[in-house]
């Protein structure tokens, strides 16, 4: 049978279903006779023997590989031994006569009532590790295997629900040949590790823990979008194949991914990445990307409760990133947010129409105070490397000038605090409002850089609202209308001796990356997954085929007659 | 029973890493050993119990108290005193 499911991470794969179906812990206070005392002693005393071994065994796998996640593990053990713990839980099966299970469930959840009330963040991450070890107190309890993608015993392709990032950070990804899941997103965060890693990944597979069996025979076409049980020989013979051929084109294109992008005549492509939170996984690219041109700052009001993030929190996550990349530019967006996300920190009336509404600069612009809190951060941050800060949902001059004299009214507080910042920062612009886009030979004097919105610059162009399915068609990516309107802007830009950068969808789409070059963009910045894509492309073209191919799409007529064009171009360059 | 007090010298405090090299040589003795945050006040608790020893929130420069009670008691004071001196080899 063959199911139609998303692509989260492309590839194929085949093998046997892993259905992931983690313990969940149900247990209710039980009272034992006296006469069984002694046996739930044993049960707990044995519990706590197999747990010890499966912590032992977990830290041997993953010591070599992983030293810290093995630190996690020791952590462990220490938990399992802890005196008082293991004193209680006795005690209340010897004196109260209950269960082994209730005893554990009991004391544990005692302990993380303890540890919960403490004041101290650093301890209270550590109540995590008492739920975990008290799970698996619990299944040992019940004599259960520990069903985990830490240690598993072969090859296959995991079958979730959903893959949290406790499940996927000890996941023992070289045996995972790929994942089906129920939930997600291609943007979710299995989704991010999936594609990091290379592995097919599709979601929105219907019940699958029900109706995927452990051991089954799975193929999963992360190509097409879709999953096939019980293949026949044939299907398995022809998948067989297309495996083969995917696998051959990804090894040879992740071979680009540490190089740097140049053409086949030289000329130096700085590739930049896209990032929200700066984690240690979202800036491990620094090694080999020119920079980070898009850090979504958002990420720091959706995690904030229901307060607004303070100065000290943003300082801190923005210098974490400069000092990542060194002196390479680091390029800040600030908040952009609006009436069509509701948040805890920051309640927005409703609008008719929020694409068009108060959203981004112009609702900075009316509330100064959240502005100024995210310019402070940003301009202490400056002081540690290279920051670049750019406005998003700029619409004309006025808007530039507007939040520059904010940016100017926070580095005077600045000075007169003696607080050190670099007072030579870049100021840009995001370009995704169509009017800026027509007057950028202006904004060019006005900005320090511009980087192109293209999901929004394509959705105000096109006036297609790019949330509602009624209209998707209407949302053309390879509109020439929005082909010629950035080959203008760059063009301006240029003139200007001005950098602009494209951080939209288009910017890590290999389709469009020849275009882009031909326009004269010499800066492109993109999701992490991306880049090895691009940079092949890249290595595999001239500059004048670039501008050639440019001018031959700006004059075609539809969008559909430009796409067709530019897979013929990208699939005669290396890319399919 | 033996008693000695001491400082925390560890930046990072008796957290994490230094809190179970604490337990583990704590474990080490025979003898039933408290520890007490002298700075709060307090109760002291079991030195033997990781989780107990984490709700003191002992950070660099609280004053503690280390007494224990059985056959080799002092040798366990004075051991645990000086590996919290040591400053679990961050210092």
């Amino acid at each position: 049978m063959k199911y139609d499911v998303t692509v989260v991470s492309k590839g194929i794969a085949l093998g046997k279903a892993y259905v992931y179906k983690p313990f969940v812990p149900d247990v209710t206070e039980t009272i034992v006779d006296d006469a069984n005392v002694e046996a739930e002693l044993a049960i707990f005393d044995k519990a706590l023997a197999s747990a010890e071994v499966e912590l032992n065994n977990l830290v041997d796998m993953v010591m070599k590989k992983d030293p810290d996640k093995a630190m996690i593990f020791e952590a462990h053990k220490a938990i399992l031994k802890d005196d008082d713990i293991c004193t209680d839980i006795k005690d209340s099966i010897s004196g109260m006569k209950y269960s082994a299970e209730w005893a554990i469930m009991f004391v544990y959840n005692q302990n993380i009532e303890i540890l919960s009330a403490v004041d101290d963040p650093l301890i209270k991450e550590r109540v995590a590790d008492l739920y975990d070890v008290r799970n698996r107190m619990l299944r040992c309890a019940k004599g259960l295997e520990e069903v985990t993608l830490a240690s598993l015993k072969e090859q296959v392709v995991v079958v979730a629900d959903d893959l949290f990032p406790s499940d996927t950070v000890v996941m023992d990804k070289e045996k995972v040949l790929g994942i089906i899941t129920e939930k997600g997103g291609v943007t979710s965060h299995s989704a991010i590790i999936a594609r990091g890693y290379g592995i097919p990944a599709v979601f929105g597979a219907k019940d699958p823990l029900n109706t995927i069996a452990m051991g089954q025979s799975v193929i999963v076409d992360a190509i097409e979008g879709a999953y096939i049980l019980d293949p026949t020989a044939e299907e398995t013979a022809e998948y067989t194949k297309k495996k083969d051929n995917f696998d051959n084109y990804y090894a040879e294109t992740q071979k680009y991914l540490t190089k740097p992008a140049v053409t086949k005549d030289g000329v130096h492509i700085d590739i930049d990445i896209n990032i929200g939170a700066p984690s240690d996984e979202a800036l491990e690219p620094a090694a080999y990307t020119d920079g980070i041109g898009l850090i979504r700052s958002e990420f720091l009001y959706m995690d904030s409760g229901d307060k607004l993030p303070d100065e000290e929190t943003q300082f801190q996550a923005y210098k974490k990133a400069i000092e990542a990349f060194g002196g390479k530019p680091v390029t800040l967006r600030t908040m952009d947010i609006g009436g069509d996300k509701q948040l805890p920190c920051l309640p927005l009336p409703k609008e008719d129409n929020p694409f068009l509404g108060k959203r981004a600069l112009r609702l900075c612009l009316d509330r100064i105070d959240i502005f100024k809190t995210q310019l402070r951060a940003a301009l202490r941050a400056s002081a540690y490397g290279n920051l670049w800060i750019m406005f998003p949902m700029v619409g004309s001059i006025d808007d530039i000038r507007a939040g520059k004299a904010v940016v100017d009214e926070v580095k005077a507080e600045l000075d007169s605090e003696n607080i050190e910042y670099n007072k030579d920062v870049k100021i840009g612009i995001m370009v995704e409002v169509p009017s800026i886009g027509l007057m950028s030979d202006i904004a060019a004097q006005e900005s320090d850089f511009c980087s192109i919105g293209s999901n929004d610059l394509i959705q105000y162009t096109t006036a297609t609202d790019r949330i509602n399915p009624e209209v998707t068609k209407y949302y053309q990516s390879y509109s020439p209308a929005v082909l010629r309107l950035i080959r203008f802007i760059v063009k301006n830009y240029n003139a200007a001796g001005k950098s602009a950068c494209i951080c939209g969808e288009l910017g890590g789409d290999t389709l469009a990356t020849a275009v882009l070059v031909g326009f004269g963009m010499r800066k492109l910045s993109m999701s992490a997954s991306n880049i090895a894509g691009v940079k092949k492309l890249i290595a595999n073209i001239t500059i004048e085929e670039a501008e050639k191919l440019a001018d031959e799409v700006c004059n075609m007529p539809t969008s559909d007659e430009v796409e067709a064009r530019l897979k013929e171009f990208a699939n005669a360059h290396g890319i399919i | 029973m033996t008693t000695r007090e001491t400082t925390v010298k560890n930046k990072t405090g008796l957290h994490a890493r230094p809190a179970s090299a604490f337990v583990e040589t704590a474990n080490k003795f025979k003898s039933a050993i408290k520890i007490k945050n002298v700075d709060k006040g307090t109760p002291e608790v079991n030195a033997k119990s990781i989780i107990k020893l984490l709700t003191l929130s002992m950070s660099q420069g609280t004053t503690i108290s280390i007494s224990a009670e059985g056959e080799d008691e002092v040798e366990a004071v004075n051991t645990l005193i000086e590996l919290v001196d040591s400053g679990f080899g961050e210092l």
